[in-house]
Order: structure tokens, then C-alpha cells, then sequence
């Protein structure tokens, strides 16, 4: 039978996300009449913030942007910067950038795995209820979490917030004791970060399947984190200066945050985004296990999110371990910079996807103008796009509790940051 | 393993260093870490605080509080005083109560915790706590110290 009511369903604050936002989705004749998105936590203003100060504060200013993903606003910002002054990194600070970037993919992945994505697909409402019927699991979530935090830790001083970063290197070097220590704390987890991969391969999830485009970086000869090119799936390959001629930034009325799009449509970043662009580019161990998994690729099911930041986990403990093997005290942790005028553009892959930033620098090495694009923005014209397609496909006759669910569970797999983004979620369905 | 671990939570942030400010109160009053007692300050720590409820048998936690009372008074609870959880956990911010909640939900916590809260009013970043609350930071930490030494005097609190 044709399903005709027309309902209106109001999410008014959607858990397990961050930031503030709303959902608003209206079914008129059995089908969906309107659905958006509303962002409407208030703008942060940091990029106004940011003019006037010295290139030497904006490592530090731009941490405090997301207490989750810190290391990746420092870093793209230093790299974007350190490319205009033309400075180049000693080798051991370029190395160690990456390796204070797998800390940070470890413990926002392995947070949003355990802590907020999982409890969905075992029917919880929380992970406190999950950890009731995993524990073991939940465990060993935090335990991984707590090892990235460390590895933050490490080389930022903290790992909230960290002060690690400066423009031409790092402020310190931990010496060769911690780095001991942690690499054997890394070894350790490898087995953990595997059995974390065969779990998520068990999840039974919704099954999808969409068409849409993957953007992410890409790299010659490793998986793109810190350093690449702009990738996206219809073949495009660009370096970051060149992403404003082919993403484009646009105001909803709806949202405090921008809506990008490519060429004209709404395009994924972060973990999916990247396996399935990159993971011919993972170590053979990790790429053994994917294979193992059953998961193929690339993928159309969002719902292998999750299971792609398992993945990742297991390939930043990886890489971190590779880079650390070859550590030497450095002569000096950073190298001198002169700032000059010009534009400085840079990306770098946070955990929840491709990060681009621009600053135009006067002479003095202050910043004129800043235009920061985050992950979760880039994402939202593709969360309402799944959310649309996903709802179809799961059935609009089923009772709004069931229907709210389902949209909560599709907006998790994003791992919305809506306080980078500005940023999340009530959901308001009106049937008429 | 530390037998004793006692964690000062808090903030650079007005009246938010509370937990911070008994235990500096406690090192003064030559409460120090060894011989089976580990004692530090926590900033903000979300799920982390887990991990260090699990290696302890005893943990003694104090933090800011903001409730109904004046700002400088101090409140002990027990297990069942916490809140219902109710709300969605957010890895942004995964506070104390939720992170002792979880730690519930896994059996984790040690078999003794004492959790201490401290009534707070303004917490601005970078300003100085307020003299209640050096005041109440110090009584607290003095109850605690005799505690650890006659473990009935606590209950004057």
C-alpha cells in the first residue's frame, strides 16, 4: 500500500555529535516535502580572530578551534605558512609532524568508534550501555583512545590544546627515553588495533549503497595525511592552491555553516572518502587485513565509516612505529623563519576529512585575511544528500521514533564536528 | 598499581582550579606522592579519568561544582547522589560524571571512591579563584589529610 500520511518530525537535540544543530524533515504524500539540516550553534568568528596576529601565535590560536582535532588545525596551518616564507623543515620535524598527527587520528577515531557510533548498531543509547554488553571492546576502545592522546602528548606538551607546533618545526624534542617507551606502547597496540578491525567487520550495518564523490589527499608513495595533493574520485587531482577554482563555498539560510560543493554537488571527505580513494597506498599488513574484512572497494555504504577508521587506527599505530624506528635528536627541533608577504594556502587530512586553509600575510608576518574551510562544512550538502537517500531507502512509513533514529545514525557516521564548523541536532518531521 | 590516588580537577579558570587548589593545600600539608599514594591535577581529562580509576583501589576525586549553594562549599558524594545519566556522551565533552559513569557501566571503578565537589561561582578563563574558594580548598584538604591519618574525622565535613 501506498504510504500517504504526511508527518513532520522534529529532532530537537541530536546526541553523539558535536556542536548544535537541528533536523528538520517534513513528508507530505509519502514523500519527503523538505529536509534540512540547521546548524545553528553561532559563528565563532576565528578567522576574524586572527588578523592582525603574528605568524608565531597561529599554531597556538588555531588548536583552540576543536579540542578533538587540534594537531590538524596546527599543522596545516604551520605548513600552509612555511610555504609561503619558504621555509623547509629539517627532515626530523617533517617525520615527526606526521607521527603527532597519528596520535591524533588514533584518539578522535577510536573516541568516535566506541563512544559514539557503535552503541547505534547494538541497539544502545549510549555507550555506557554498550560498555554494559562489550566491555571488553569499550576497553580496549579507551586504551587505544588514551595511546593517541600520548602520542599528542608527546610532542605537543598536551593533548588538548597542544603547544607542540611552531612555524619551521617544533618547539621541543622528547628524548630518546620517551620515544622508547612509546614505541613499545605502539607495538603493543598492533594486536589491539587489529581485533578492533575484525569487530567493526562484524557489525552487521544497514546495508546502502549511494553514488557519490570521494575527495580526499593523496600522496605518490604513502597514505595522505599530512602531505598530498587534492584527490577526488571522477579523477580530479589538484594541489591545494587550486581548490577554490573547484570547490565552491555557499550560505544556506538554514546553517551557520558554509555548504561546499564540487562541481555543482555535494562531495565526502574523511575516512571512507580516503580508504576509498587511498587504500592502495596502505602498509601491506593493514592492507591484508582490509582484504580479510570482506569490505570491498571503494564503497557506497557510509555505514563502512566506521569500520574505515578501525582502519586508519591501525595504519597511524603503524606509520608512527615505521617513523619513530629512525629517530635521532635533532640538531635543533625547528629551523629560523623570516615571514614574507604573499598568500599562504595549505590542507592536511583531520580525522574527519580534508582541512584547507588560506592566509594573506602582510610583510611583518601578520595575518590581512584568513579562510579556514573544515571537514564537517565540506560535509553537510552530503549528510542532507545521504540523509534524503537513506531515508527512501529505509521506508518513510515507519513511526517517527524509528525514522529519527535512522537520521541520527546516518549523521554519526559523519562524525559531525559542528563546533569546527559552526556547527548541531533537533529533528522537527512534520507530516501534512 | 597505586593503592591511594588522589585527583584535583580542574581549570585555569577562576574558581575552576578548586580541585587543583587542594592539592597544592595537600602537598603543603605534606600529603606527596609515594609510599602507595600517587596525587596529581587533572586538566579536563574526559575518558582518560578511566584508566586511572581502574589502576587504583582507592581513588579520592575532587572537583568544581556548580549547584545551589554559595560558591566555597564543599559536598561529598556517594554512589547513589550521582545523577541519572541521561544524555548522549560527546566526545568533545566527556565530563567527569559521564567519564565515572562509563566507568561504572565496565565495573571499573575502585572499590573506594571519594568524590568531593566544591561550590563554585565565576569561572572565567584566566582569572584568579576566588578567596572562598582558596579558603574551602584549604578545609577540604585538611579533612582529607586527617582522614588519610584517622580515617573517622572526614565526617565533620
Amino acid at each position: 500500500m501506498t504510504e500517504r500520511r504526511s508527518v513532520a518530525i522534529h529532532v530537537p537535540v541530536l546526541a553523539r555529535v558535536e556542536g548544535e544543530g537541528a533536523l528538520d524533515l517534513r513528508i507530505e504524500n509519502g514523500d519527503i516535502a523538505e529536509l534540512r539540516l540547521r546548524i545553528f550553534e553561532p559563528p565563532r568568528f576565528f578567522e576574524k580572530f586572527l588578523e592582525g596576529r603574528h605568524y608565531t601565535e597561529i599554531p597556538d590560536m588555531v588548536a583552540r578551534i576543536c579540542g578533538i582535532c587540534p594537531v590538524a588545525y596546527q599543522v596545516t596551518a604551520a605548513q600552509s605558512l612555511e610555504k609561503l616564507f619558504g621555509v623547509e623543515l629539517d627532515p626530523w620535524a617533517q617525520a615527526m609532524r606526521r607521527v603527532f598527527y597519528c596520535g591524533e587520528w588514533i584518539q578522535s577515531h577510536s573516541l568516535h568508534i566506541h563512544l559514539l557510533a557503535a552503541p547505534d548498531f547494538f541497539g544502545c543509547g549510549n555507550a555506557i550501555e554498550l560498555a554494559r554488553i562489550a566491555p571488553d571492546e569499550v576497553r580496549r576502545g579507551l586504551r587505544i583512545q588514551a595511546l593517541g592522546n600520548e602520542l599528542m602528548d608527546l610532542f605537543g606538551a598536551r593533548s588538548v590544546h597542544p603547544v607542540g607546533v611552531r612555524i619551521g618545526g617544533f618547539h621541543g624534542a622528547p628524548s630518546l627515553a620517551r620515544i622508547r617507551d612509546m614505541q613499545d606502547k605502539l607495538r603493543a597496540a598492533l594486536p589491539e588495533a587489529e581485533a578492533l578491525i575484525r569487530w567493526a567487520a562484524r557489525i552487521q550495518m544497514p546495508q546502502d549503497d549511494q553514488a557519490f564523490v570521494s575527495v580526499a589527499m593523496r600522496s605518490p608513495n604513502a597514505y595522505a595525511i599530512e602531505t598530498g595533493d587534492i584527490a577526488a574520485s571522477d579523477g580530479l587531482l589538484i594541489g591545494a592552491d587550486a581548490f577554490d577554482g573547484h570547490f565552491a563555498e555557499r550560505h544556506e539560510p538554514h546553517s551557520t555553516a558554509l555548504f561546499s560543493h564540487y562541481r555543482g554537488q555535494p562531495y565526502l571527505v574523511g575516512p571512507l572518502a580516503r580508504l576509498n580513494l587511498n587504500h592502495d597506498r596502505l602498509p601491506e599488513r593493514v592492507k591484508r587485513l582490509l582484504d580479510e574484512s570482506g569490505l570491498a572497494l571503494p564503497s557506497r555504504n557510509l555505514f563502512h565509516s566506521l569500520l574505515a577508521r578501525a582502519v586508519e587506527i591501525l595504519l597511524a599505530l603503524h606509520e608512527a612505529l615505521r617513523l619513530l624506528d629512525d629517530y635521532r635528536m635533532p640538531d635543533s627541533p625547528w629551523v629560523p623563519v623570516t615571514p614574507r608577504a604573499g598568500v599562504a594556502v595549505g590542507c592536511t587530512e583531520a580525522p574527519r576529512g580534508l582541512l584547507w586553509h588560506r592566509y594573506e600575510m602582510d610583510e611583518d608576518g601578520r595575518v590581512i585575511n584568513a579562510r579556514i574551510v573544515p571537514p564537517t562544512s565540506q560535509n553537510q550538502a552530503r549528510i542532507e544528500e545521504d540523509l534524503r537517500l537513506s531515508l527512501l531507502n529505509f521506508g518513510l512509513a515507519h513511526p517517527d521514533d524509528a525514522l529519527r533514529l535512522h537520521c541520527e545514525k546516518v549523521i554519526r557516521n559523519y562524525d559531525p564536528c559542528i563546533s569546527c564548523a559552526t556547527h548541531f541536532l533537533r529533528l522537527n518531521v512534520v507530516r501534512a | 598499581m597505586s593503592p591511594l590516588r588522589i585527583l584535583g580537577i580542574g581549570s585555569p579558570s577562576g574558581d575552576d582550579q578548586a580541585g587543583w587548589l587542594v592539592v597544592d593545600a595537600l602537598l603543603t600539608l605534606g600529603v606527596q606522592t609515594g609510599g602507595g599514594c600517587v596525587i596529581e591535577k587533572l586538566d579536563r581529562p574526559g575518558a582518560n579519568l578511566i584508566s586511572l580509576l581502574e589502576n587504583a583501589s582507592r581513588v579520592i576525586l575532587i572537583d568544581a561544582m556548580q549547584g545551589d549553594g554559595p560558591p566555597g562549599r564543599i559536598r561529598r558524594f556517594d554512589r547513589k547522589d550521582w545523577p541519572n545519566y541521561n544524555h548522549g556522551l560527546s566526545s568533545h565533552g566527556l565530563g567527569v560524571l559521564d567519564a565515572l559513569s562509563l566507568a561504572q557501566g565496565l565495573a571499573s571503578l575502585p572499590a573506594r571512591l571519594d568524590l568531593y565537589g566544591i561550590e563554585i561561582g565565576s569561572a572565567r578563563p584566566g582569572d584568579e579563584p576566588g578567596l572562598e574558594i582558596q579558603v574551602a580548598a584549604r578545609q577540604l584538604a585538611r579533612a582529607v589529610a586527617a582522614e588519610l591519618d584517622a580515617p573517622l574525622s572526614i565526617r565533620g565535613i
